[in-house]
């Protein structure tokens, strides 16, 4: 499903020039988990956005699904993006001023999913992540985990392809931690396949496979089942 | 996808109603402001429009030369009336003579009303498109007839029928109503035209018309043309331009050029200068327009501001929705509803506010604008305008927050850049250079009126009195009124004149005196006057005397003002002669008996014109002069004045002007025209304080980590208070050094239409600094002595 090869990205200030991702290649096949860790600044979250299609690479290839993408212009990432990739981040990312059922409705709303296919799909998902008791609050009126909750469903609600998730469990406690992970585990048997950015070893292992990533490069890469 | 949008702003507006209101309110006040203008600027635009065929109708002006100087008006001699009707009526579907418009005592029963009307010809009505509302339509053909308004008609028969009903004019002309018109309206030039009596009635009864009809040289009278349709003024012009000339070779010397004033230049563009057509009126519609587009564009500036300053807080927002598949294309159109809906929400303020000062701004600016709701063109325009405002707006803001990178946002590093405040100064910068430039250029108008208004006159205007005498009741009897005006106690001199004493009614030319230079055209302004004319104004005799009743040869006596002397370059004008000449019947030469100092008598803005004061030897005066007796109260000697005018003239109601009053109508004008900048300039800064207290608020939000740490470190809270508001001091520091020459500039360009003008003092400057940079302080202070004065543990804690 995703093919990257010699992927590079640099940084430039006025002084010097910091390389991101340091001709970097991996694949992750259709339906696979694969987790990618490594120390901050090693490049993880900045691969995390350039699969997502919210960054361009500056060198090398990404194929998504077959089609080459690196050079896309934002237009038809947007496009890419908005049917195929989902995220959920450490922060939540929910907006404060829509509760909920609107958060959750928002990606159908870009894709130009019928009002009435809309209000279906929603609670559908809502009832799948255990939070419809609360479709009507507004974000600052939850917990934690119950965000993140909200994030999840946001991310799956147009059945994507492809999700990311770039910390899930940073800002959860473990209970609530270990409750978004069985989410993204149902997801994945489901068949969507899952990228995870984490600094978590015990996050990790829910994954298929481990990259561990280092100054922009790949050093490692485990399989776990 | 709309609707969400609409449901994100509504809930933002809500959850900042500080930086809401401040916006709403901004843009309201600068959207009223703008309706406002833009209802007085169309009502400007369509003043005669209610003349249907306004296209084609015109009034008759000349341009004459005197001494290589042009001057232009539309008083023109009664023979033009036949040469056109003789040599090109097939350019004209009407040919209307008219006098001035003057006011005449109308009778019926007990009733004495004072009107303004107009004696025009038969064609008048058609000419006019009056709406007939009793009667008939030709109500002019018959030479004892009256067409009176509605309104008059109210006033003088109440609910009785008037058709058919004789009215008597200034107590001695009985005239049958032939017919009741519309009232017509004030934003037409004949708006005080409450009467028309035929023309045929004036030519016949005032004794002073005999034998002008063909005297081109008396240019006492208006000519109102409708020309036919297969023709336009240019065409027409070109026709008659030269048939004053041709016809009379005394008028000839003067090289009169005749032209047609479209109805559409009366009210807006009927300034000339040397005979150009210099504008007028439009020259206000521009200036107000300008001004009202500069006070939106200030509200506006105050919604880029805030929303760009808060760009921060709706980044993650912009983040997340382009993570979740939105496009700029859509967040641009996004932030634009929103800035849609805030200036929706404006509007419908601002209509509000309308409507309440509606009254008032008609007030102040002389009109009567009714709010036009059922004008379906208002509300598309009003349409149009939501849309440009939400465009200008929100243009900037919907570009600038779309721009954001996702990446860096939702990794929180999102930081606006070292630059990114840079247009937000500049654009205060803006406001405030329009702002300071709005109070500099309002002190020059009030300045340039207070200084006219301290103009030496050059007669004693205070306690003066005028009693218009125009009808023939009064003929004769200036002197005995006099005496028993004075025997009253309530005045202690009087003395008549052809015209009131704030205008000149009549100019003459045609004089021949020892030195007088070859080729020179004279052209003086003539009031006849009585006996004690210097007495009872006050008026400063240079040389030679008054008229007197010691001296019988007075009848032929002629007083000067000293720039008629200069003007006509008479050396030792005492004794000498001015003589009618080239006449078949010349007067007898009159006698330059004194010299007087100049009266300020028209534009107080205008130097004195050269003055000729001749003696009235038939009491035949328009006007009585009385000076009050200063030892009584005014109400003591106009009751007693009444007393003796009812002795005298029991069937004409008892009417009076004051002269100081009069000539304070001569600021009106100019006086509007302040008053509304004034108010116009009060709003623009209030709008422009109100963006800089949102600012200085947005300011002090963000420092708040800063202010808690300085403060730790000891910080007093007067560091803090100059550390906050300094940024904001400079801003409109720079503001004053743009805004100070550019109004240097235009208002000195403004100043060049007044002849007698005031000069832009540096103190104006002054006050207009010091006035921006206090008002400039106390906005910021209040947001910056707010954050010194906070505790800085709950500061260092918001982090």
């Amino acid at each position: 499903m995703i093919q990257i090869t010699n992927l590079e990205k640099f940084y430039r200030t006025e002084e010097v020039q910091t390389i991101a991702l340091n001709k970097l290649s991996f694949e992750v096949k259709k339906g696979e988990f694969v987790a990618i860790m490594g120390p901050s600044g090693c490049g993880k979250s900045t691969l995390l956005n350039i699969l997502g299609l919210l960054d361009d690479p500056d060198g090398g290839s990404f194929k998504f699904n077959g089609e080459e993408v690196a050079g896309y212009n934002e237009r038809k990432r947007s496009e890419l993006r908005k049917h195929n990739v989902g995220f959920v981040f450490q922060s939540f990312n929910l907006i404060d001023e829509l509760t909920v059922f609107e958060n959750v409705e928002l990606p159908l709303i870009y894709t130009g999913v019928k009002p009435a296919e809309r209000v279906k799909r929603v609670e559908e998902v809502l009832e799948k992540m255990q939070i419809m008791h609360r479709r009507n609050h507004f974000p600052q009126q939850l917990s934690g985990g119950q965000q993140q909750r909200v994030a999840v469903a946001r991310a799956v609600v147009n059945n994507p392809k492809l999700i990311l998730a770039d910390e899930p469990t940073g800002n959860l406690d473990s209970t609530n931690g270990n409750e978004v992970m069985d989410l993204l585990i149902d997801l994945n048997e489901a068949g969507t396949t899952i990228i995870m950015v984490t600094h978590s070893e015990h996050d990790a292992k829910y994954s298929h496979r481990i990259i561990r990533m280092l100054d922009g490069q790949k050093v490692t890469e485990n399989i776990l089942i | 996808m709309f609707k969400n949008y609409l449901k994100i702003a509504f809930r933002n507006l809500l959850k900042n109603k500080v930086y809401s209101f401040i916006n709403i309110s901004g843009l309201a006040i600068g959207m009223a402001v703008t309706i406002m203008i833009g209802l007085w600027i169309v009502d400007e635009l369509n003043f005669n429009n209610y003349f249907k065929d306004k296209a084609h109708i015109a009034q008759i002006y000349q341009s004459q030369e005197f001494n290589g100087v042009k001057g232009t008006g539309p008083a023109i001699p009664r023979p033009l009336e036949f040469a056109l009707r003789e040599g090109y009526k097939d350019n004209f579907k009407h040919i209307i003579m008219s006098s001035w418009t003057n006011s005449r005592y109308l009778k019926y029963g007990d009733k004495n009303i004072n009107r303004n009307g107009n004696f025009m010809q038969e064609g008048a009505p058609d000419l006019l498109n009056l709406n007939i509302i009793s009667g008939i339509k030709d109500g002019l053909k018959e030479k004892n007839s009256i067409m009176i308004s509605e309104y008059t008609a109210k006033a003088l028969f109440d609910s009785e029928n008037p058709i058919g009903k004789i009215i008597k004019v200034n107590n001695q002309d009985d005239l049958v109503v032939t017919a009741v018109y519309e009232t017509l309206p004030d934003n037409t030039s004949f708006n005080d035209t409450d009467f028309i009596i035929p023309w045929k009635h004036y030519i016949t009864t005032q004794g002073w018309l005999m034998g002008t009809a063909d005297q081109w040289g008396n240019n006492s009278f208006q000519l109102f043309v409708q020309i036919n349709d297969n023709t336009t003024m240019d065409a027409v012009t070109a026709k008659i331009k030269d048939v004053k000339k041709n016809n009379d070779k005394d008028v000839a010397q003067f090289n009169p050029q005749l032209f047609l004033l479209p109805m559409k230049d009366w009210h807006l563009r009927s300034n000339f200068e040397n005979g150009v057509q210099t504008g007028g009126r439009i020259e206000n519609v521009w200036l107000f327009g300008v001004i009202g587009l500069f006070v939106l564009l200030l509200a506006c500036i105050n919604f880029i501001n805030l929303s760009t300053a808060r760009s921060e807080k709706r980044a993650t927002e912009v983040g997340i929705r382009k993570s979740i598949g939105s496009n700029r294309g859509q967040l641009i159109f996004q932030f634009l509803s929103e800035s849609f809906l805030v200036v929706f929400l404006s509007f419908v303020s601002a209509i509000a506010i309308v409507l309440l000062f509606l009254n008032g701004f008609n007030n102040l600016a002389s009109k009567s604008i009714v709010f036009p709701w059922t004008s379906i063109q208002f509300w598309e325009i009003s349409l149009l305008f939501v849309l440009f405002t939400a465009f200008i707006a929100g243009s900037y803001p919907a570009l600038y927050l779309s721009s954001f990178n996702p990446v860096s946002v939702l990794k929180g590093t999102f930081k606006a850049g070292r630059f990114a405040a840079l247009p937000r100064k500049i654009l205060v910068v803006t406001q405030f250079t329009v702002s300071i430039a709005l109070i500099i250029g309002t002190l020059v108008v009030m300045s340039q009126i207070q200084f006219s208004k301290d103009r030496p006159v050059g007669y004693n205007k205070e306690g003066l009195i005028q009693i218009p005498a125009m009808s023939t009741e009064f003929l004769g009897k200036a002197d005995l009124m006099r005496e028993q005006f004075i025997a009253s106690g309530a005045a202690i001199e009087m003395s008549t004149s052809s015209s009131p004493t704030t205008e000149v009614w009549s100019n003459r030319a045609g004089y021949t005196w020892d030195g007088k230079p070859e080729g020179f055209q004279e052209d003086l302004a003539y009031t006849s006057v009585s006996y004690e004319f210097i007495e009872t104004l006050g008026i400063k005799l240079i040389a030679g005397r008054g008229f007197s009743r010691e001296f019988a040869s007075d009848s032929n006596a002629v007083i000067l003002n000293s720039t008629a002397v200069k003007y006509m370059g008479i050396q030792d004008p005492i004794g000498k002669y001015m003589r009618d000449a080239d006449t078949e019947n010349p007067e007898p030469p009159l006698i330059i008996v004194g010299i007087v100092e100049d009266m300020v008598v028209q534009s107080p803005y205008s130097p004195v014109k050269q003055a000729m004061y001749v003696f009235d030897s038939d009491q035949n005066a328009s006007y009585y002069n009385l000076r009050l007796n200063p030892k009584n109260s005014v109400s003591q000697n106009l009751e007693l004045i009444e007393k003796v005018f009812k002795n005298n003239f029991p069937n004409l109601p008892f009417d009076y002007q004051f002269v100081d009053q009069e000539y304070a109508d001569k600021f009106r004008s100019e006086e509007r025209v302040a008053s509304l900048a004034k108010v116009f300039t009060g709003l623009a800064i209030f709008i422009s304080c109100l963006g800089l207290f949102g600012l200085a608020a947005f300011v002090a939000e963000q420092r708040t980590k800063e202010i808690g740490v300085r403060k730790i470190l000891g910080a007093s809270v007067k560091n803090l208070w100059m550390l906050l508001s300094k940024d904001f001091i400079i801003l409109v520091i720079i503001s004053l050094l743009i805004a100070s020459p550019i109004a240097y500039y235009i208002m000195s360009h403004w100043l060049q239409k007044f002849s007698y003008r005031t000069n832009i003092s540096w103190d104006i400057f002054a006050i207009a600094c010091s006035g921006a940079l206090i008002i400039t302080i106390i906005t910021v202070s209040f947001q910056a002595i707010k954050a010194a004065t906070s505790n800085p543990v709950d500061s260092l804690r918001t982090e």
